[in-house]
């Protein structure tokens, strides 16, 4: 049966060809697509955890509070000890963020100054994507600060100029000059406009001696969504060993960007599938202009004792060959490409900034999942059986001696 | 000699619109095991369909047939498929080979149907073609085979399925004299034989100098049998 369903599909061999490229080439762009896909995710993920770390903690309910001082971890250091030992490989950073006023020499902002010291693995990375002019502050610095280009703008200043911020209320100086050093793209104008760095002694001796606001957890291994449970499960570990404090993945920090990454799998099948019914079409097509052609043929076939179900059988062993045979060259092919692009990268000419606008690397490694190329060939494959249903059922419902009068 | 079919009052209408033709008006017919028997008629006079009916390829409007025990006029059709699978072989006007099909495999295709293993097929299958002469194109496929040879394959392919009767419609139709005749001599020697009993329906003189009784059929009707005198 599948010699005569193979040389079956090759009697009208240009339409035969067309079909199965048909199908070839939706497998082929859908592996590209769950590859492009994948990659975007991962890429998105990278960024956002980048941004935010793995997990941070906070105080209790510290949405709610409007009290700079009430958002204080004031026994940092032995947070700081239990997250480092409960943390694993990942990065734990301090953080202080410091509401005040930043004045140069005639102007002044209302700014969050952010008092951190960058691991090495986020510092490269800042220094890459963010530093526009001067250079990073060192672990310690009292005397520098960074300053979003959008302030610099604002303020009038540049690097090598001095500032002054206010930080009325706090616990600390309250006040102190800095010189700017460094000057950073923060992607999102508004952020830009209101955003400088200090380091976390600096922060911390301007506002909270000995006190953070929240601390990072950064995993810098974890380069793959697929990999995140590690921080989920490493989230509820900490939690465990710090009852008194709120400790957030970085699911919990951005609910609707993970939303957004969630349902970008189920919306890849959903494309995929849209992509096989058009194709699924043109097989109907096909396998019902072949029927009609040899129905004559069938009806001999069925005097001479074919049932139903082996007349199902041909016509759906014809469709899914079909389908087969262009899900395999597609999937070769698409699979080489997706192998070219993982050791070399995807870059598409004019997107960059684009990408860049949004903080995603503007280089691409695709790759897909075995699921997904079990995904793209179980299409391909449930598209041959689907598209035979309703021609297999003409089929064999064919009365032998009609049949057999019947001239194509 | 024990009855191999029973037809009795066999009618068949056909509606085409608000016309009906009475391609049957009520046949009876027996035809015992061994039996190597023409129906005959003019074109028309409804051999085709009483064949047909006789092979359960379709259903009576009313009257009866009966293969040996079985009452196959009233099967559905699966159980007609089946019948025809397990005890009817069919030899057809045109050949009707599968054309994408060598002539081993058209001539094995039935027993393919029945699901016996490839080699035994194959093996069954030789032998029928051997037993028709067409051995060395085993390997041909239909359009590389003379009308003559395709007719003898699609005989092969009724004989490899080993049935226990082969009907064959106009089976000479489409041949010129001596391929017909040496076909008619090939059929002839298997019911001698292997004793396959040959049910024709035919008006082709040179068919009808063989048989061993003819059955005259005009207008639906049976109207007369005889026993040529070459028989």
């Amino acid at each position: 049966m599948v010699t005569l369903a193979w040389r079956n599909l090759w009697r009208q061999r240009r339409r035969s060809m067309i079909t199965s490229g048909a199908v070839g080439a939706v497998v082929f762009l859908s592996l590209l697509y769950y590859g492009m896909g994948g990659a975007s995710i991962n890429n998105m993920y990278q960024s956002l955890t980048e941004a935010t770390g793995h997990i941070q903690v906070h105080v209790p309910d510290y949405r709610d509070v409007r009290e700079f001082r009430a958002l204080l971890i004031k026994d940092a250091a032995s947070v700081e000890e239990t997250l480092q030992s409960g943390a694993g490989p990942g990065e734990v950073m301090g953080v202080l963020a410091v509401p005040g006023l930043l004045s140069g020499e005639d102007r002044s902002r209302g700014i969050i100054a952010v008092g951190q010291d960058l691991p090495t693995s986020l510092r490269n990375r800042f220094l890459e994507k963010n530093l526009i002019g001067g250079r990073l502050l060192e672990e310690g610095d009292l005397e520098g600060i960074l300053l979003g280009a959008a302030l610099a703008r604002a303020l009038e200043v540049e690097l090598g100029d001095d500032v002054y911020i206010y930080a009325p209320g706090t616990e600390g100086f309250g006040a102190a000059a800095y010189q700017v050093v460094g000057l950073l793209d923060l992607l999102d104008p508004n952020f830009e406009s209101r955003s400088a760095y200090l380091s976390l002694a600096a922060a911390q001796e301007l506002a909270a001696p000995g006190a953070v606001t929240h601390f990072e957890i950064h995993f810098p291994e974890l380069r793959l969504l697929k990999e995140d449970s590690t921080a989920l499960t490493r989230r509820d570990t900490l939690q465990a060993a710090l009852p008194n404090y709120s400790v957030e993945s970085w699911r919990d920090l951005n609910p609707s960007l993970v939303q957004l990454l969630d349902a970008f799998g189920p919306m890849m099948n959903v494309v995929n599938i849209i992509f096989f019914i058009l194709a699924g079409l043109l097989v109907v097509n096909t396998v019902y202009l072949s029927l009609m052609e040899r129905i004559h043929e069938f009806g001999v076939i069925i005097s001479l004792g074919a049932a139903g179900r082996n007349i199902v059988r041909m016509i759906t062993l014809e469709s899914v060959l079909l389908c087969t045979t262009g899900a395999a060259i597609g999937t070769v092919l698409g699979l080489l490409l997706l192998a070219y692009w993982s050791q070399n990268g995807l870059s598409i000419p004019g997107l960059e900034e684009y990408y860049a606008s949004f903080g995603l690397k503007p280089i691409f490694y695709p790759s897909v999942k075995p699921h997904q190329v079990l995904f793209s060939v179980g299409f391909a494959i449930a598209t041959g059986i689907l598209a035979a249903l309703w021609p297999a059922n003409v089929a064999s419902r064919l009365e032998p001696v009609e049949a057999m009068r019947f001239t194509a | 000699m024990s009855t191999v079919y029973s037809v009795k009052e066999l009618k068949k209408d056909y509606q085409v619109g608000e016309v009906t033709t009475h391609a049957l008006r009520g046949v009876d017919l027996e035809i015992q095991q061994g039996e190597f028997t023409a129906i005959a008629g003019p074109s028309g006079s409804g051999k085709s369909t009483l064949l047909h009916l006789m092979g359960a390829l379709d259903h009576p409007s009313s009257g009866e047939v009966w293969l040996n025990d079985t009452r196959i006029d009233q099967l559905s059709k699966s159980q007609s498929a089946r019948l025809r699978l397990w005890n009817i072989g069919f030899v057809f006007q045109a050949y009707n080979l599968i054309p994408v099909l060598t002539a081993l495999e058209n001539a094995a295709f039935v027993l393919e149907l029945r699901g016996i293993a490839k080699n035994r097929r194959e093996t069954v299958a030789r032998e029928a073609l051997a037993a028709l002469g067409m051995s060395e194109y085993a390997d041909r496929r239909p359009n590389q085979l003379s009308g003559g040879q395709q007719q003898r394959v699609a005989v092969a392919r009724a004989l490899a399925a080993d049935p226990k009767i082969i009907l064959a419609d106009e089976p000479t139709a489409n041949l010129d004299s001596e391929t017909g005749h040496t076909l008619i001599e090939l059929m002839q020697h298997l019911n001698e034989e292997h004793g396959v009993t040959f049910v024709f329906s035919t008006h082709d003189p040179r068919l009808l100098d063989q048989v061993k009784r003819i059955v005259r059929l005009e207008d639906g009707r049976v109207t007369g049998e005889e026993t040529p005198l070459s028989a």
